[in-house]
């Protein structure tokens, strides 16, 4: 299930929401340099979804961070809705991170000190959204994911389920267009997996563009799209 | 977000670690009780000082073998100095002839010690000898009686004016001094004054004085020699004439005493003319120094706690980086960042600088209460000390800001 290699690519069509083009990352770690993603062609259409499989230290965390702009590739384009935000400055990089897209970790997703409802309201807070829009957004997204009567515990009180939903809210704060979930099952047992998966299911029914990182077709299975990562390429 | 709500998150944080706070925030806190406590302090010294020049003769210049300086500004050769020539009775009449003066008196005084009178005793007694007119020079009121006139003077008179300590020490209840004999030294002398109470000037009683005339003085004791003339030896209290500057009589003084000691134009005074006014200046630079050494030991606390800071700052970004990497992954700029550790540096160093400002002040109070010191801080001061507080947690905390600021997110998450 490959992509189709397209070289040269200079903008990108708008309804492609994502599109990456050669993009490489190497981690030069002194001794030895791993070239985690070696040259990757990748497109995604708005309302697509995507499951990332493939071995352990293929580069799907990798390919993820560049998707959610956490990263940058070594070389090569990403397009993000027909920027080139490779080429962003840090600043720019952080409101994309902000407003474009939502990332759910598998693991250490909250921050411990703040409660649920603190946490999904993190991202409104560094929008700059006033205090009223924010206990409003933050009490739906929580009911939402049904957690409306959860949002004073803090994460240490939460389930390993309940933990990711809020992940899944505060992902969803500024309204992005694309969700991208590593591994977000990966601590889970298959019934809570089951339920995360139904809220993913229901966010991309709703029109938002998902990509999820697995190891369990059960997982996958969910997505329209399934491609494979194997020593940094898309096979 | 406002300044109010960063505000609120950088206090909630610091709470969430109240004993590392605290023990960050104890830095600032001494070097602010510090600050507080010495301005405090000085300002009680100044006015303690200004209100024992007051007991002093405002206008009267004393002619010295020495200028007297209050402070360290140079080494001074006593050998010289007292080598000096002695002043003498005759100096005196010399300069009362001077048109700008009113009155110069000639002074020396002699510890006796204890003295005793039948049953009654006062310790430290001093015997000075003094001339006419040496009631206006010491700022001296006459309580019953009168002062030494020249007559006693020229004639030796076995006569004394007494201080109120002498007074009520070697008489007893309801007894009046006044023509009763007082026994010095085996001689007998009659009371013929009785002062008012004066009270102490910097730190020296005044009112154990038994004041006899000069000549009755030079008579029975000798001047003293070597380095004690330098300060126990004849000095002349000199009054200017009303509505005649001090630095007028200084100067035709000066003028008249160079003469007479036959000094050559190129050569420097022999003599020292001490008025308030010089010693004031004198003290001056004692204060100054004073404020200096305040300046220093404030600063260096100050710098303390904003050491101890930084490295609680640092800790914490350390501690912190996988939130820091969230919070980036959420959207978070460097600006936001940077402004959350720097609000939290701040915030540790003014509340740590509230807390100094209420000690400081509290030992002021404490200080007043049990010493005559009336150390008060001026209000300035808690504007300075919460001022100096957060300038050392913005300047102490902008290193970790920035640390934290310009993690990569991927980085900061990955942490372990
Ligand atoms: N910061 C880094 N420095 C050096 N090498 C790295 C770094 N991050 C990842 N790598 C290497 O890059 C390769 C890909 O790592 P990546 O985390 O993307 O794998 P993965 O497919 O997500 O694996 P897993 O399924 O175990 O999560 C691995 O060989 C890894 O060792
Ligand atoms: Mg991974």
């Amino acid at each position: 299930m490959a992509e189709r290699r397209e070289a040269g690519v200079a903008r990108a069509p708008v309804e492609r929401v994502i599109e990456l083009a050669g993009v490489s990352k190497v981690y030069d770690t002194g001794r030895v340099a791993v070239r985690a993603l070696d040259d990757v062609d990748l497109r995604l259409e708005a309302g697509g979804y995507m499951a990332i499989m493939g071995p352990s230290g293929s580069g799907k965390s990798t390919l993820m961070h560049i998707l959610g702009c956490l990263d940058t590739p070594t070389s090569g384009s990403y397009f993000l809705r027909g920027h080139e935000v490779s080429q962003y400055a840090r600043k720019k990089l952080a409101q994309v991170r902000n407003r474009e897209v939502g990332f759910v970790f598998q693991r250490f997703n909250l921050l411990p000190r703040l409660t649920a409802a603190e946490n999904v309201e993190l991202p409104l807070l560094y929008a700059g959204a006033s205090a009223e829009r924010r206990r409003e957004v933050v009490a739906d997204l929580l009911a939402k994911v049904g957690l409306s009567d959860r949002g004073h515990h803090r994460p240490n009180e939460l389930s390993g389920g309940e933990v990711q939903r809020v992940a899944i809210a505060r992902a969803l704060a500024n309204d992005p267009a694309i969700i991208l979930a590593d591994e977000p099952t990966g601590n889970l047992d298959s019934k809570s997996e089951e339920d995360l998966m139904q809220l993913l299911d229901s966010l991309n029914e709703k029109g938002k563009t998902l990509v999820v990182v697995t190891h369990e077709d059960s997982v996958a299975r969910h997505a329209k799209r399934v491609i494979t990562l194997h020593d940094g390429r898309v096979v | 977000m406002n300044f109010l709500t960063v505000f609120a998150r950088a206090v909630a944080s610091m709470r969430y670690n109240k004993t590392r706070s605290f023990l960050t925030a104890l830095g600032i806190i001494i070097g602010v009780t510090t600050i507080i406590a010495i301005v405090a302090l000085l300002k009680g010294l100044d006015r303690t000082i200004d209100q024992e020049f007051s007991s002093l003769g405002t206008k009267t210049i004393y002619v010295q073998k020495m200028e007297l300086e209050i402070g360290l500004r140079r080494h001074r050769n006593f050998e010289e100095i007292s080598k000096r020539p002695d002043l003498t009775v005759e100096d005196a009449a010399a300069i009362s002839e001077l048109a700008t003066v009113r009155a110069a008196v000639p002074y020396i005084p002699r510890n006796l010690g204890t003295l005793t009178r039948g049953i009654y005793e006062a310790d430290e007694c001093i015997l000075a000898g003094i001339g006419e007119g040496g009631d206006l020079t010491g700022n001296w009121i006459i309580s019953r009686g009168r002062f030494i006139t020249r007559y006693d003077q020229q004639h030796r008179n076995m006569v004394c004016v007494i201080g109120s300590y002498v007074a009520d020490n070697l008489f007893g209840r309801g007894e009046e001094p006044l023509n009763q004999t007082l026994e010095v030294d085996g001689r007998r002398y009659v009371v013929v004054g009785v002062l008012e109470e004066k009270g102490g000037s910097f730190g020296h009683p005044q009112d154990n004085q038994i004041f006899i005339p000069v000549e009755t003085h030079l008579k029975y004791y000798s001047l003293p020699e070597g380095r004690a003339s330098v300060f126990r030896g004849m000095r002349i209290e000199v009054l200017p004439e009303e509505e005649v500057p001090v630095e007028t009589a200084v100067a035709d003084v000066e003028e008249l005493l160079r003469l007479r000691h036959g000094l050559r134009y190129y050569e420097d005074n022999d003599f020292g003319l001490n008025t308030q006014e010089s010693m004031l200046s004198s003290l001056n630079t004692i204060r100054s120094v004073l404020w200096l050494v305040m300046v220093g030991v404030a600063g260096i606390s100050l710098l303390v706690g904003g050491i101890g800071i930084m490295n609680i700052m640092l800790v914490s970004v350390a501690e912190r980086t996988r939130e820091i990497g969230i919070r980036k992954a959420v959207g978070a700029s460097d600006v936001d960042i940077t402004v959350q550790f720097l609000s939290e540096a701040v915030a540790l160093a003014s509340v740590g600088g509230v807390v100094g400002i209420v000690l400081g002040l509290a030992a002021g109070a404490f200080v007043s209460a049990i010493t005559p010191l009336q150390a008060a801080a001026p209000w300035w001061t808690v504007v300075l000390g919460v001022g100096f507080s957060a300038a050392v947690g913005i300047i102490f905390g902008i290193y970790p800001a920035r640390k934290a600021s310009g993690l990569n997110p991927i980085d900061a998450i990955r942490y372990e």
